[in-house]
């Protein structure tokens, strides 16, 4: 493919991102709007938003990956990724808005009145959000690499740092535009490709290759739970994925301070309506990116099948038409890295600003410092710990990655606010213990993976989708302990309660001080800069 | 919250009002009954079509038309029936759930401090 015209679509996407940054820039003033847009975001915009901060490296580029490679079962996927929205807003998402909590960490500290829980949670969320950072920038390494041979440093240290410079200049704000762009960008790129290729294939145009490629879908690889592309035991697999993926998203950390930015209950159940429509019409294009590529790019099933999304266009369209949908693929891939790295970005040094720099920054300047220099620091040093992450690991399947990152936030945090919001007999000591193990199975599992995973049987089935086993574990950690502690239980919980369960009135902005009768909770973060 | 509350604070006997309250228990029983079993019904949904794929290949693969078999059919419909229960889920929180809001809420504020 052309790599001029490539890097001109990335280019541009760059551009663009800085310059809509720019202009949330000139409008974000104060601490409230780096972290939640200060409550003011339509439903439209910030469904278009969360849309396009959900959809990373692992959507855009994984999902056809892995579909090309191991077949049909990897389109749970796709729907796991939109069900976990599903659970998040019926399960969670309301009860957390009304604890006027903006992260996991103020939730965990509000619910158990403990800094212990509040700090443990705080690590998981670094090392969740680095576990799914990780893959971006490799996402990024691999489309540079793709579009121009370039070494894949280079795209990991351009996202790293554009990323880093749009959220320290311009926060939450400015990277809601940034996102609710990313998102038709990045759906305009994956589905003009295979509009055009079905126009051709309809004028007649190489119509025997796309026939033959449909009746070649047919055979193994497009049976579910098949063993093809060597995976074990594909029906625990599968399961396990699907635990990962429906009760993962809760957990993720830039996924739920999305929420606060709805301006009431009702315009955050609407903005979910619109989520589950935007990203349903995404996946559908994805498969059909991995079905085309079986008879397009039958090498690529060998290696490199992430790339499947950027080589298709070109090997379908020799010459200029091929160029110019190749460039459009690579500036919506670069799209996806960017938009889910500042939203994780945002999210992570969110907790280190709060948790780690703030204190510690006052202590140093006897006070003398601007909360949004701390935030900008957090966003800086949110960055290195991935990016040097990226450095030392080899060749990840991008989807796989993600995946992981799931099932630890399904195993630590699942538990934590399930059975926090709905169970009163929890104990503070049964939420530290549940996100102690669960954070320790699953990152165990994660690390094993990324390092270099065991190769074969049960081991590498247990190891390479981990939630089935350590979700209930981190359950049975919670319950188990809480019953052993009762006299641990938090004495606010009847209040907790009363807090998270009294719907939101109509028309009320509820922010975390607008509930007149309760007192605003210590941790809330909306200290004016 | 993490500030603790002597047992003579006015407000902690306000929330213990309301946390005894039958409105209080009535709202939650019925969110409860409302959110579980719709939560387990599309788990069990989920979970019973990748059991199907695997089980009932004949009759996943059976061809309604063309190259369109039930299990294609099936699949598209995890992606509408997701947003059938997120439709459902928000026109039942809407009709059921706000009104109370109003309510419960006018009894919190509405305690003397």
């Amino acid at each position: 493919m052309s790599s001029a015209m490539s890097l001109t679509g990335i280019g541009l996407v760059i551009v663009a991102t800085i310059g809509i940054g720019l202009f949330g820039l000139r409008i974000s003033r104060t601490t409230s709007d780096f972290y939640v847009a200060s409550r003011a975001v339509s439903p439209r915009w910030n469904a278009s938003a969360i849309s396009g901060e959900y959809l990373s490296a692992a959507s855009f580029l994984g999902v056809a990956g892995l579909v090309l490679v191991n077949g049909a079962d990897m389109l749970w996927f796709s729907i796991g990724y939109t069900v976990g929205y599903l659970m998040l807003l019926v399960l969670v998402a309301a009860p957390l808005r009304r604890s006027g909590a903006y992260t996991l960490p103020d939730f965990a500290e509000t619910r158990f009145e403990s800094a212990v829980v509040r700090r443990i949670c705080s690590g998981l969320v670094v090392g969740i959000g680095t576990l799914y950072l990780l893959p971006q920038l490799h996402g990024a390494g691999l489309t540079v690499h793709t579009v121009t041979g370039a070494p894949p440093d280079v795209g990991a240290a351009v996202v790293a740092v554009i990323v880093v410079i749009n959220v320290a200049a311009g926060g939450m704000r400015s990277i809601t535009f940034v996102q609710a762009f990313q998102y038709w960008l990045k759906l305009t790129a994956l589905a003009a490709p295979i509009f055009i290729i079905l126009i051709a294939w309809r004028s007649g145009d190489h119509s025997i290759g796309l026939l033959q490629s449909l009746q070649g879908a047919a055979a193994e690889w497009a049976e579910p739970l098949s063993t093809a592309g060597g995976r074990d035991h594909p029906l625990y697999a599968t399961y396990s994925l699907l635990l990962a993926l429906c009760f993962g998203t809760m957990g993720l950390p830039h996924v739920l301070v999305r929420f606060y930015t709805n301006p009431d209950g009702r315009a955050a159940r609407r903005t979910t309506v619109v989520v589950l429509a935007l990203l349903g019409m995404f996946y559908l294009f994805p498969p059909m990116y991995a079905i085309l590529g079986r008879s397009f790019a039958p090498d690529l099933v060998a290696g490199g099948a992430d790339t499947v999304v950027l080589e298709l266009p070109s090997r379908i369209f020799p010459g200029t038409a091929g160029d110019l949908l190749g460039a459009l693929v690579a500036a919506g891939a670069f799209a996806a890295f960017l938009s889910t790295s500042s939203g994780l970005t945002v999210a992570i040094a969110g907790v280190i600003d709060q948790d780690l720099l703030r204190s510690r920054l006052h202590r140093l300047t006897g006070g003398d410092y601007l909360a949004v220099n701390s935030f900008r620091i957090a966003a800086l040093l949110a960055m290195t710990v991935p990016y040097l992450a990226f450095r030392v690991t080899g060749a990840l399947s991008l989807a796989d990655t993600v995946g992981l990152a799931f099932a630890v936030a399904a195993s630590t945090f699942c538990p934590l606010l399930v059975l926090g919001i709905w169970w009163r007999r929890m104990s503070t000591t049964g939420a530290a213990a549940g996100l102690i193990v669960g954070g320790i199975a699953a990152s165990a599992a994660a690390l094993v993976n990324v390092v270099g995973a065991p190769t074969a049987g049960w081991p590498r089935a247990l190891v390479g989708q981990p939630a089935a086993w350590t979700m209930p574990l981190a359950f049975l950690t919670v319950i188990v302990v809480s019953k052993l502690t009762p006299d641990k239980i938090p004495a606010g919980t009847a209040r907790s309660m009363v807090r998270l369960h009294t719907p939101e009135a109509v028309e009320v902005d509820r922010g975390p001080q607008a509930f007149t009768n309760l007192p605003p909770s210590d941790s809330t973060p909306p200290r004016r800069a | 919250m993490s500030e603790t509350r002597s047992a003579g604070d006015p407000d902690l006997t306000t929330y213990r009002d309301v946390q005894l309250s039958p409105d209080f228990s009535e709202l939650r029983r019925r969110f409860r009954r409302f959110v579980f079993p719709m939560t387990g019904l599309f788990l069990v949904w989920y979970f019973v079509y990748v059991l199907l794929a695997d089980y009932a290949h004949g009759f996943m693969s059976t061809k309604v038309g063309g190259n369109i078999t039930v299990g294609l059919l099936f699949g598209l419909g995890q992606f509408v029936s997701t947003f059938a229960i997120t439709m459902i889920y928000v026109r039942w929180a809407d009709k059921k759930v706000d009104p109370d809001a109003e309510k419960l809420r006018h009894q919190i504020e509405g305690e003397p401090r």
